[in-house]
């Protein structure tokens, strides 16, 4: 699941070059939020963050 | 700061993401150096950061396009803050290569900084988010150049993410493209 961010950013800038400017944003934002879990679990599951 | 100059500064901006991802997968490929989970994290990083100034390249400029790079080197930042931290203590070991002496989770640390601190000067200059201003239209000439290279990269990028760790989670310690291997396997 982490090429994830990089297939929906790569739509994002397809988007962006025919001039989408609004679904170019909401697919960065969808890029964002796919990175939650890889993050979570790579970045930070063995911190003593208190969650 | 006139609108101009603003775009041919997003344009060397987005160029200077582009060698930082041309060379984190040309070190990937030529030395077979796979990024771990935290690396592809930081690649991800400068995409999410490369975004903004795209946008700023085919929309003209504007501060919430800054706020979307902005946005990125932070996460970028965080992640590679993370992975230094994991190898901060002498004797730990360290993941991959090094350049110039200094890790590449070092350097990317040292560019999302750079980021940073570049688009918050870029923010100062207000006379570039003037709608009066003629506006970027469609990307041509340098900018297009480097708006596909920087698009080629994500693509690529996203491609040897997929086949070193498949549809999982990547492996903290990777040694091979585990989609391959599996198809090797069969």
């Amino acid at each position: 699941m982490m090429f994830l961010p990089f297939l929906v950013l790569a739509a994002g800038l397809l988007v962006v070059f025919y001039g989408w400017r609004r679904w170019a944003l909401g697919l960065w934002a969808a890029g964002l939020l796919l990175l939650i879990v890889p993050f979570r679990v790579h970045a930070t599951s063995v911190l003593n963050l208190g969650f | 700061m006139t609108q101009g100059l603003s775009l041919r500064l997003n344009t060397l901006g987005l160029l200077a993401i582009v060698a930082v991802l041309a060379f984190a997968l040309g070190d990937q490929l030529l030395n077979k150096d796979l990024p771990c989970p935290l690396c592809i994290l930081q690649r991800v990083g400068f995409v999410l950061a490369g975004f903004g100034l795209a946008l700023n390249l085919r929309f003209s400029p504007r501060p919430s396009h800054y706020a979307l790079t902005l946005l990125g080197a932070l996460f970028g930042g965080a992640v590679s803050i993370r992975q230094i931290l994991l190898h901060i203590v002498p004797g730990s070991g360290a993941y991959g290569d090094a350049f110039l002496e200094l890790h590449f989770y070092t350097w990317a640390l040292i560019i999302f900084v750079l980021i940073l601190f570049g688009t918050a000067c870029m923010l100062l200059f207000d006379r570039q988010f003037d709608k009066s201003a003629h506006g970027a239209g469609p990307l041509a000439g340098l900018a297009l150049i480097v708006f596909v290279l920087f698009a080629a990269l994500v693509v690529g990028n996203g491609l040897s993410t997929f086949l070193e760790c498949g549809v999982g989670l990547c492996p903290d310690n990777p040694v091979d493209y585990e989609l391959l291997k599996r198809l090797r396997s069969r």
